[in-house]
């Protein structure tokens, strides 16, 4: 979720109120709004209580920490209209054991996963608070899309490689072209009078970095294709797995670039604003570097200012590793259903990977995209599909098969020539649509509906080497 | 023909007086001058004469007579390069006497030419009549009318590899040959300075003509992967649900842009009446005087269209013939020899506006008729041939796609500066030299549905 820290930083870019409203926002979907500003007019309160909450938890009476258990399940369950789907967990697994309908488990496992998704990107800002910006925007570039990363893992662990590569193209794909097409669409209609711009310096570092991941996947699949290794079948892994290094160091790159680039902004800013953040230093907001993993809540405890973390730093972790722990439950039972539901449904499983894993995963991104767009934030909404895109494609992918590497699975970059070449267009279709750095409905709709396009293809479309995925027990 | 739909958008932008000089400019090839101008002055009776034309048959016959001359003399004779008028009926000639279907198709595709023209000049004059909105929406489709006409004859003998090389060549070459030739000319003549055009409007035509080639991709890579669910069928299936997307888009793209348009005629509109013609609500009346009524131009649309029609069909029909008689390809005439010959006027213009500094509409033309076609006309023909119940898809074979795909980034690349200058024009020319010389050179692999079904 890189969009929350994108806000962290623009509050020292903007006015500092511009990040209450924001919070609020997010919040409105809220379903006890008393108690989140009982808890906002706590937010100086909750400072005290950090040094002893942190070595002492365990110290504590009883009282405290039952009451403290129950606030914060009460801030990470309840606060959310999403989490209404979380019973579709514990439901996915019920129907599990007392029948074998596949098509069922997988697609309530799916809805399960929906808010947990949610709640992970909720739990990982809440944590970098606390972690300093550094820190912060690499916990966010990592686990913004832990997720699709989980269920990655688990689909490799049981030697399905295609549909690790499928989910993650999928995921791309969404995210570039619905996501954003929905936010500029939506946006659009709302601001039909003008046009909506957006920062374009940062449209365009994310383009040439999935492009470049592009030229990162195309090498494998024309060197297969063309049937031009110089040791057929190890080649191409080779080359795979020294790509994936490079992108990872590319990735690593672009994080330190980010990150240096926001601490030159800092450091001077620190020292004119000690009370709030409400300068508009103008002459900052063309800055591009307020994207990616950019810097948290703030430095040192700059951030506090503006943002109140709702939980704790210790609860954060502990809701991290409890959420984890459910994502993986449920991807367990969605990666051994895939088949299953295949069939049941009669689509083939490339729809399923590519087309509708992605859109029920990441509904909850969709969702504030959206919401951020019409409220003029376009780039907020950027953030959260273009860098989500690039962080799967630059991040995820190699990540993925570098795992694949460790785990001894034969996963490589060679996604098979439909999907390189749709990946392709798809790239150059966006970085083309970025660069003017406006937006209008009929963009966004013209994003739709290549999508669609996109959608019809991967419907038509028999993988074939998805006959060789039988799950390795 | 959107650009002049455009002009009548930048007279409301630009000085007013620069649009009767377009129109003497598009009408300097005029062989009777003195007429013109004779008519020019009678500028304004024309709109009496909309009231008095519509009670025409009921008029003396001298009247009448009197505006079938003059209608005639309009249309007919005020254009240098309805001197190509005679090929037509020459080609009919030629194929009742003789057998050379060599010559019957270059002949029909002479005296197609001039009539594609006043094909566009009696749409034009129809949208002075009929308002920005619907006058748009005529140019929109009308534009490319003779290509689309030519299309459905081709469907029609069910030579649906024709239909996909026509169309296609007609968008190389407004890409690059009529746009690069603007570029050029235009660069030549003021090559002190760079021309400057409107980049959004580039911008936009260039996305969307890249949709369109995701829109074409999609299939050839299905196809050519052997990936398909149901061979033969998924594809054609996957092609028919894309055309309609791709229709959808080009409507969203027409809404659009007269969305944008009226958002600025409404301030506009009661500015302009300080010009010489004041006229109460139609805007484009008041710079632009429609040289014939609205029923002539109806009238005019309808037996240009049938003319159209009659030669289209000689030229499909005899182009294996002539393919067999010159000794080249199937592709190669279709692709390349077809549009030159058909898009001559388009090209003319285009340059023409190039000179004079209005690069705007040449882009219009150029560019504009580009995606006009991909984003409508290929989608259409798809549309038609499913009613037809031929199989017509989106599969352009692996060569004509990657070709289309180039030379779409390619021209997107250059236009994305939003300025011009000779180099560029040459560049593109000799990009379509290239690409002429690659179709010379393809043999279309033979595929089993190229002969003209019998019965037609």
């Amino acid at each position: 979720m890189d969009y929350k820290l994108q806000v962290g930083v623009q509050s020292h870019l903007e006015m500092g109120s511009l990040e209450d409203r924001s919070m609020q926002d997010l919040h409105d979907e809220c379903l006890h709004s008393p108690e989140t500003d009982a808890r906002k007019n706590q937010t100086t309160y909750s400072n005290e209580p950090l040094p002893f909450s942190d070595g002492r938890l365990p110290a504590g009476c009883n009282n405290m920490i039952g009451h403290g258990v129950y606030r914060s399940i009460k801030t990470v369950v309840f606060s959310n209209k999403l989490n209404l789907l979380m019973p579709f967990g514990p439901l996915a697994i019920l129907v599990h054991k007392l029948t074998a309908h596949n098509g069922w488990v997988f697609f309530l496992s799916l809805l399960g996963i929906t808010p947990l998704a949610e709640r992970l990107g909720y739990a990982t800002e809440q944590l970098a608070f606390y972690t300093g910006p550094t820190i912060g925007g690499l916990l966010n570039a990592t686990f913004g899309n832990a997720t699709e990363l989980i269920i990655s893992i688990y689909a490799l662990k049981s030697g399905m490689t295609r549909v690790v590569q499928l989910s993650l193209l999928g995921s791309i794909l969404s995210n570039m072209l619905l996501v954003l097409g929905c936010a500029f669409f939506c946006g659009g209609l709302v601001y039909h009078r003008k046009e909506q711009v957006f920062n374009k310096a940062t449209a365009i570092v994310n383009s040439g970095l999935l492009l470049m991941a592009v030229m990162g996947l195309l090498f494998p699949a024309v060197l297969h294709y063309t049937h031009t290794e110089r040791q057929y079948g190890k080649s191409e892994l080779s080359l795979s797995r020294f790509s994936s290094c490079v992108m990872l160091v590319a990735y690593a790159a672009y994080l330190v670039f980010q990150l240096k680039g926001q601490n030159d902004l800092y450091a001077p800013i620190n020292e004119e604003n000690l009370d709030d953040d409400d300068d508009d230093d103008d002459d900052d907001d063309d800055d591009d570097d307020d994207d990616g993993g950019g810097g948290g809540g703030g430095g040192g405890g700059g951030g506090d200012d503006d943002e109140a973390p709702e939980i704790s730093k210790w609860e954060s972790g502990i809701w991290l590793v409890i959420l984890t722990a459910w994502i993986s439950i449920l991807s367990d039972y969605l990666v051994d259903t895939i088949q299953g539901a295949s069939e049941a449904w009669d689509v083939s499983i490339a729809f399923i990977s590519v087309i509708l894993l992605p859109i029920i995963g990441n509904a909850a991104e969709h969702a504030s995209a959206i919401m951020f767009a019409m409220k003029d934030k376009l780039d907020i909404s950027l953030g959260v599909a273009i860098g989500s895109s690039t962080q799967i494609s630059m991040f995820g992918i190699p990540f993925c098969v570098v795992i694949g590497w460790m785990m001894g699975q034969e996963m490589d970059l060679n996604f098979q020539l439909f999907e390189t070449a749709t990946l392709f267009i798809t790239v150059i279709v966006v970085a083309f649509f970025l660069q003017e750095g406006t937006s209008n409905y009929f963009k966004g709709l013209m994003l739709i509906l290549a999508y669609l396009i996109v959608a019809a293809s991967f419907f038509a479309h028999e993988d074939p080497t998805s006959a060789n995925e039988k799950k390795q027990p």
